[in-house]
């Protein structure tokens, strides 16, 4: 038996359908149909990690259904080693986002439904092996984004709001451009991603024609993943945004520009990439040190994590650029290491915030004193982000900065510069917020206490370990598909 | 020898018009004094059996009236939409008109003879027929547009409708004729032929730009837009609503025949000039729209930004374009309706067609503040709602035909109508409602066409494949 994998994205089509149904009051009910909407999809997705074949290779459990059939548009669906990790990032931060969504309290319906249509676009990205399809599901997150930043953020929500959107839109309108225009040149009617691969690699597209579609779409998905300087937006964004929102964004909604970058820049346009991919890696280091240097001035957590995220995707557009397994393999790994620690710093942000009504580091004191569990799991996912070995991030950053080395050497040298960095600012986070002076007024506040409030962190924590304890899990999954884009690239 | 007239190709228009002078005989019989809106309960019944019958005539080809009007999928397909347009236009007029009485029958009767006017336009095949046809829909446009005779802005609307229709009725007329100067005739079939064998003359040229100047005001396209804003604001809503779709659809229908038929063979020529105007069009209306506070302006700019969209598809002059514009207006017709249908609701409800009125919208009443979101994200182009597909197809074309720089200023007009139709997504679900603001009731019956309007977005948007071949289909 294999699974099926139009029931990841279906399950939380079918849950939104029956919070449609229910009546607003029923709070409870909504919740725990949207926590099964999202388990079911979670599981099925490590289900298929787990049975995926790694000596066999190349995409499995494949569906495909004819779509368009005058335009080559099919629905097609496929896992491969990088996808497959990325649905079980996104089957975790879901899941977990709708667990730590019981502190909204207003519109929950709405909320609900919001929230599981964008978890259902971004599992139908990230499973579709249709280019058309990719940007189709990708596009459905807009709107509910736009919303429950505009609903239920805070203070600056609808410039948020609106900024978010806009840049995003902006990003995916120019990489439309670029996918169409890939789309025409290839010759294949097609946009089925196999097909493309198969017939590029054979028939190339002239470099000409390629070196003005790839900066199209790179810079159009590199929007999504805060390519400097187009990364304003992120952290407002994240900022203001309700919880799950951040989670979900920060977490696995931008990676799906890395991915994309992956999937149809660099293995469909390898000559391009060798001529464009350096411009790209020195903005990769301008987002390492800039960010990290303006994290370093925020005093509202959630910016600091933000600006924290955009400067981690320095790494990642760094790895990119590459053109090495290991560069490729610590790209992915590094995607789902981030989009983990991200989701457990932002949830666990969101926790403290909902009792002290403050993001403020200053304010905070010594929170760790009043809240010894989530001031814990905040230290140790800091930790992880500063790249301390035994978390997952360490095994990817050190991947990525190997896979740099030889290419790269000034760069590489500010990458682990802005690993300092960094440190520096995560601990003067924890300094000024966690173990600071406790504060007397804090001193009522209630820790995550049952199973079931500690159940999201420690799950997302658990796994930040387990990959970084044994980073084989991921790698030997992850080597049978960027193997197959390097040799691309050869 | 006498031409025969093939009678059955015509069975529509000779079925509307029959329909039209018995309403206009029942009118005249009917007690004056009767509450019961009889003439809008036929019509509707009339239509829903008129789109029954066409249904099965999708076989229909030919040509007769010696030429001068073809029947081909092309104008099969448009028939269609404008039946199932004023279906809608229908529902919204008896919502709208509830309060006028007697008045409202001769407005039906106006429908009806809109209604003909689109059918012959998108089968006219002569240019003398085509300026007919153009002339039934839009007289009767002047009339529905200045239909509240109290209002100042309605009046107002007519008068600028009318004056301008009549100079682009002037500039249409002037451009056939310098056509017919170098053709020596108007028939489609017979300019097509001298397209081919000659090449584009400075005045040939200038009856061209005449035309297509005359056909913009149709299409709500540069250069002849600018009663668009005016106009829309004033008429009454559902006259907004056909004005948007009906008569827009009827504008690209005669581009498409003209520009993919006529003037085929001077592509190269024009398609440059089309990809300008395209431009222009689409920038011009989405940055004005920013700035609207009346949602019937909103939509008046938005609707020619989408113009412009549209004439990507004739820049292209592929059949993709040709598909792309079928497509586009299939979903458009969808979308904008159920808008439209939103509009007419909350202005009766709410006496008012200020944006910052429909604060809160989505606590007042969630049908209408569902179906006006679903709109606004079909409008700016999001999947996975009709807009999106269409867009999809029409920058296909563009960057298919070479035309890269247009597709991505489409690209940055897309992200700009982003801005203000998430405006008004905002103040429809994040706004508080005003405190005295009441719930709005939905009649029954207009609630099962917004639902119907919905799914149709929704359905154009996901299933995509029968769609596009039926819009592949009506070119071929």
């Amino acid at each position: 038996m294999t699974p099926d994998l139009s029931w990841i994205f279906l399950s939380p089509l079918l849950g939104l359908i029956l919070v449609a149904l229910v009546p607003p009051e029923r709070t409870c009910l909504i919740r725990r149909i949207s926590a099964v909407a999202t388990l079911v999809p979670f599981v099925l997705s490590v289900w298929a990690y787990a049975a995926y074949d790694h000596a066999a290779g190349g995409f499995q459990f494949v569906q495909s259904v004819p779509w368009v059939l005058p335009l080559g548009i099919s629905y097609h669906l496929g896992i491969d080693g990088i996808n497959s990790l990325l649905i079980v990032l996104l089957g975790a931060v879901s899941f977990t986002a709708v667990l730590i969504s019981s502190s909204i309290k207003e519109r929950i319906k709405e909320y609900y439904i919001l929230l599981l249509i964008t978890i259902l676009g971004t599992y139908g990205a990230f499973l579709s092996l249709d280019i058309f399809f990719f940007y189709f599901f990708h596009e459905v997150a807009a709107v509910p984004v736009f919303l429950m930043i505009a609903i239920w953020g805070s203070e600056k929500r609808e410039y948020a709001a609106m900024k978010l959107t806009l840049y995003l839109a902006a990003g995916a309108a120019v990489a439309l451009v670029g996918l169409l225009a890939l789309y025409l040149a290839s010759g294949v009617q097609t946009f089925d991603l196999v097909a493309l691969q198969a017939q590029l690699a054979r028939h190339p597209i002239p470099i000409g024609v390629q070196n003005w579609i790839f900066p199209l779409i790179v810079v159009g998905f590199g929007i999504t993943l805060t390519l400097w300087p187009f990364y304003t937006w992120a952290p407002v964004g994240y900022g203001e945004a309700p919880t799950a929102v951040s989670m979900l964004h920060a977490g696995v909604l931008k990676k799906l520009g890395a991915y994309a970058i992956i999937r149809f820049a660099i293995q469909l346009m390898p000559q391009a990439a060798h001529v464009w991919m350096p411009f790209i890696a020195a903005l990769a280091v301008a987002n390492i040190i800039h960010c990290g240097l303006v994290a370093l001035t925020q005093r509202d957590l959630k910016y600091l994590l933000g600006y924290s995220s955009c400067s981690h995707m320095g790494y990642i557009l760094l790895g990119l650029a590459c053109f090495n397994t290991m560069g490729i393999n610590g790209v992915v790994y590094l995607m789902f290491a981030h989009g983990i620690m991200a989701a457990l710093a932002f949830a666990l942000t969101g926790f403290v915030e909902t009792q002290t009504k403050t993001r403020d580091l200053d304010e905070w004191g010594g929170i760790t004193k009043y809240m010894p569990f989530v001031g814990t799991c905040f230290i140790m996912a800091a930790l992880a982000s500063a790249g301390v070995p035994g978390f997952a991030n360490f095994v990817a950053e050190i991947l990525v900065l190997l896979g740099a080395w030889d290419q790269y050497r000034w760069y590489t040298v500010w990458a682990v510069f802005g690993l300092v960095i960094t440190a520096i600012y995560l601990m003067k986070a924890i300094r000024l917020g966690f173990q600071g002076p406790p504060r007397p007024q804090f001193a009522s506040l209630t820790d995550a206490r049952t199973t079931v409030d500690k159940l999201p962190y420690a799950l997302l924590l658990a796994l930040l370990i387990l990959t970084g304890c044994l980073p084989t899990v991921i790698l030997s999954h992850i080597q049978t598909s960027t193997r197959v884009i390097v040799e691309s690239m050869r | 020898m006498f031409p025969v007239i093939n009678w059955n190709l015509v069975s529509l228009e000779v079925l509307m018009s029959i329909i039209l002078v018995g309403l206009t005989v029942l009118d005249i019989v009917l007690p004056k004094n009767t509450q019961k809106d009889w003439l809008g309960l036929l019509s509707f019944i009339a239509l829903l059996g008129l789109i029954a019958f066409w249904l099965t005539q999708g076989a229909l080809r030919g040509v007769t009236f010696s030429g001068m009007f073809v029947m081909d999928p092309l104008a099969w397909f448009f028939k269609a939409f404008f039946l199932v347009v004023m279906v809608f236009i229908f529902a919204m007029t008896r919502e709208f008109f509830k309060s006028l009485g007697e008045r409202r029958n001769e407005f039906y009767l106006l429908l009806w003879l809109a209604l003909i006017g689109m059918c012959l336009i998108a089968s006219s095949a002569d240019f003398l027929m085509l300026f007919i046809s153009i002339e039934v829909l839009t007289i009767s446009l002047y009339v529905m547009t200045a239909y509240l005779k109290t209002d100042k802005l309605s009046i107002e609307a007519g008068m600028k409708y009318l004056i301008l229709g009549s100079l682009a009725a002037g500039f249409f007329l002037y451009g056939i004729s310098f056509l017919y100067g170098a053709a020596h005739s108007t028939h489609f079939g017979v300019i097509e032929y001298f397209c081919r064998t000659h090449a584009m003359s400075s005045m040939t040229l200038f009856a061209l730009v005449l035309i297509f100047a005359a056909v913009s005001f149709k299409a709500a396209a540069v250069p002849f837009n600018l009663w668009v804003a005016d106009v829309y604001q004033g008429a009454p809503t559902p006259v907004t609503a056909l004005l948007s779709v009906g008569s827009k659809a009827a504008g690209f229908v005669v581009l498409m025949r003209l520009f993919f038929f006529v003037f085929n063979a001077w592509h190269p020529q024009w398609s440059l000039v089309l990809a300008i105007l395209s431009a222009i069009t689409m920038t011009y209306g989405n940055l004005i729209a920013m700035f609207q506070t009346n949602i019937k302006r909103l939509l008046g700019y938005s609707s020619v930004a989408h113009a412009g969209y549209l004439l990507m598809g004739l820049a292209a002059g592929t059949a993709l374009g040709a598909a792309g514009i079928n497509y586009y207006l299939l979903g458009y017709l969808f979308t904008n309706l159920a808008a439209f249908m939103v509009i007419v609701v909350f202005s009766m409800a709410a006496g008012s067609d200020a944006i910052a009125d429909y604060a809160g919208l989505s606590r007042r009443s969630g049908i209408l503040a569902l179906g006006l979101l679903l709109a606004l994200v079909s409008l700016a182009g999001i999947p996975p709602l009709a807009g999106f597909f269409g867009k999809f197809i029409l920058l296909m074309a563009v960057i298919k035909s070479g035309y890269v720089w247009l597709a991505l200023i489409a690209a940055a007009n897309i992200v700009v109508s982003f801005y203000y139709y998430l405006m008004v997504a905002r103040r429809v679900y994040v706004d508080p409602p005003a405190a005295d603001a009441a719930p709005v009731v939905v009649a029954q019956g207009l609630r099962l066409l917004l639902i119907f309007a919905m799914a149709g977005i929704i359905a154009i948007g996901i299933f995509q494949g029968p769609f596009f071949n039926a819009a592949l289909t009506a070119i071929k």
